[in-house]
């Protein structure tokens, strides 16, 4: 019984796709022998540019968080004298780009506070007139 | 008489709705002189380098002139103020690739699958806490996208040196390529979060904080919540 479950078991053949490498390994059949160094010239190539790229993407998270520690400076500072405020900042970053927005306003907190008195004054308003 | 008049309304509406589909149609469909430009224009967002050892290759090949004209141009064409004629669109994407270092032609096919490969844009709102859980399926999803990314048929139709053996060899090479960055994005976005979470725990409260995750073949627009 265990040997005929062993034959159902595919040996070499792989259920997954072609790989890139394995792309790369049968392009690289074709080629002539200059062409084919090319092609390994150039993958080598690409994992130093890649390492490079990763090693500047780190300096560049490094100098984002630096530069978000002053922004955070800023803003407390500006928080406890300022009643208004909008701090607007982008970074570039090791993966893309971080946007952040700070803001204050005491104006419309203000005019919340205001408005929702308003409403509770008026609502107590109907409820009396209907009495 | 009635229904003659029904007939002729309802042939105006139908006449007016062909004529509207085709406008529509001629308008979503570029000219071979639009795509001509833009193929130029993407292959003129190559790095400095390789730029000017395009334009060195145009010297050699089609003349001083052609060259100062093409060198003094390029950034009209970029920006699309000028558009390149036909003679233009053949010298730089169909005659010069057969001259080209291999190099530049990867280089080329860089550029041309960044403009061309289906992209993957995604939106998602996220938490310091959660944010891998979510973003890892889309960065996987967009890994994915570049590891089968094919050019448009039209295209390699077009560009006859694109099936070429080491061209091949070169698209499965850059594929794998764009797939690694991927990765190495999302490695460092570990380091990203921290800062970000840094950012939120000392801001004043009313901080909000959104940040583009930038990737070969895709991109990821996070907005984080406290």
């Amino acid at each position: 019984m265990s040997d005929e479950n062993d034959d159902l078991i595919p040996q070499k053949q792989s259920l997954f796709p072609l790989t890139a490498d394995d792309i790369v390994d049968n392009a690289l059949q074709s080629l002539d022998e200059q062409q084919a160094r090319e092609v390994t010239k150039k993958a080598a190539d690409e994992v130093v540019r890649i390492a490079v790229e990763k090693r500047k993407a780190e300096y560049r998270s490094d100098r984002a968080q630096e530069e978000m520690r002053n922004l955070i400076n800023n803003a407390n500072l500006l928080d406890d004298k300022v009643d208004d405020y909008k701090i607007n900042s982008t970074f570039e970053t090791a993966t893309g780009t971080t946007s952040v927005e700070i803001k204050k306003s005491k104006t419309n907190t203000t005019l919340v506070i205001v408005g929702v008195v308003l409403i509770v004054l008026l609502t107590l308003l109907l409820v009396l007139l209907k009495w | 008489m009635v229904y003659l008049l029904l007939l002729i309304f309802i042939s105006v509406i139908v006449a007016f709705c062909i004529r509207r589909r085709g406008a529509f149609q001629r308008q979503k469909k570029l000219t071979r002189a639009q795509e001509n430009a833009n193929l130029v224009k993407v292959l003129l967002e190559l790095d400095t380098d390789s730029r000017e050892e395009l334009f060195q290759l145009y010297q050699d090949q089609f003349g001083e002139n052609a060259a100062r004209y093409a060198r003094n141009t390029y950034q009209k064409w970029k920006a699309g103020s000028v558009r390149p004629n036909k003679q233009t669109f053949s010298r730089f994407l169909i005659n010069l690739p057969r001259v080209m270092s291999f190099d530049l032609k990867c280089e080329v096919l860089r550029e041309l699958r960044e403009a061309y490969c289906p992209r993957g844009d995604y939106n998602v709102t996220v938490s310091v806490d959660n944010w891998k859980s979510s973003l890892t399926p889309l960065v996987e999803e967009i890994i994915q996208r570049a590891t089968s990314a094919e050019l448009p048929e039209s295209l390699q139709r077009r560009l006859t040196w694109l099936a070429q053996d080491d061209i091949l060899a070169a698209n499965a090479l850059l594929a794998e390529s764009q797939a690694r960055e991927s990765r190495n994005a999302m490695a460092l976005l570990e380091k990203e979060f921290s800062n970000i979470d840094e950012l939120l725990d000392n801001a004043p409260r009313n901080t909000r904080i959104s940040h583009v995750l930038k990737l070969p073949l895709g991109s990821i627009t996070v907005q984080i919540k406290r």
